[in-house]
């Protein structure tokens, strides 16, 4: 399956304009998928998405397969495009809050905490490194490689997430 | 081989499966100008919540205008009449 990845980017480095297309099909769903569970930010998500893109489109010699993946890589643009948006909005948050866009917000009147919530609630990198590893079935060398940080402290953030996780979702465990 | 730490959590596995995303058509590339109108029709938080929700918020901001006009009347008065 991946190596059609590989292999569409390769035509597409030599100009085939479908081969983008056929990319394009592929990979959006789990970056889009990447992106909202992280952010639950629907037009953010699409953003970051179609920018991925652009930037597939305009350094498209960069890549190299050798790297890695290519599914990695464009997890690893989109996932600095979006820390760079979230950053740059925390800023103009904090200069002008009520000109900041308001994520849609869900339910609040659920008294129990959902998954939903229960993901949101973990730390930055910790939700990053449990929403690779378990929706998009990265190793963890991968992962490393994505987030920039050493192969270890995936493992340890890992750990320390699936331990919130289950906190969090206590109630529910204590009733299954 | 990594090890998978999930693996000995069945339970939380289910929970975090019940997690869908359902992935808006949405095309490869936009413009600018539809980012802008994006933007525009984004719900934003109502900057004078704060005030409305305090009691007595409502009224205040009823008048607070109208003494501030009044105030710069006056000024108007002392300074150019």
């Amino acid at each position: 399956m991946n190596n059609h990845e590989e292999e569409w980017m390769a035509a597409y480095q030599k100009g085939d304009k479908e081969a983008l297309e056929k990319l394009y099909g592929r990979l959006k769903q789990p970056l889009y998928s990447f992106i909202f569970r992280y952010t639950r930010d629907e037009q953010l998500s699409i953003d970051i998405v179609q920018d991925t893109f652009m930037k597939l489109q305009d350094h498209k010699q960069n890549y190299a397969p050798e790297k890695g993946k290519l599914k990695s890589y464009l997890f690893q643009i989109a996932y600095r495009l979006m820390v760079t948006k979230l950053n740059r909005r925390k800023k103009f948050q904090s200069l002008l809050p009520f000109l900041v866009p308001r994520a849609k917000e869900e339910s609040q009147h659920i008294n129990r905490m959902t998954v939903r919530d229960a993901v949101a609630k973990l730390p930055d990198i910790e939700r990053a490194v449990v929403l690779l590893f378990y929706y998009h079935d990265m190793p963890q060398k991968e992962i490393a490689r994505i987030l920039d940080i050493p192969a270890g402290t995936v493992k340890s953030r890992l750990h320390r997430a699936i331990r919130q996780l289950k906190k969090e979702l206590e109630g529910d465990f204590d009733g299954s | 081989m990594d090890h998978d730490p999930l693996k000995e959590e069945p339970y939380l596995r289910s929970k975090l499966d019940e997690y869908d995303v359902d992935v808006p058509d949405f095309p490869i590339k936009t413009t600018r100008w539809n980012r802008f109108i994006h933007l525009l029709a984004s719900p934003a938080k109502d900057p004078l919540d704060s005030i409305v929700s305090v009691k007595g918020g409502l009224m205040a901001l009823k008048i607070v205008p109208a003494v501030g006009t009044a105030g710069l009347v006056t000024l108007h008065a002392l300074f150019f009449l």
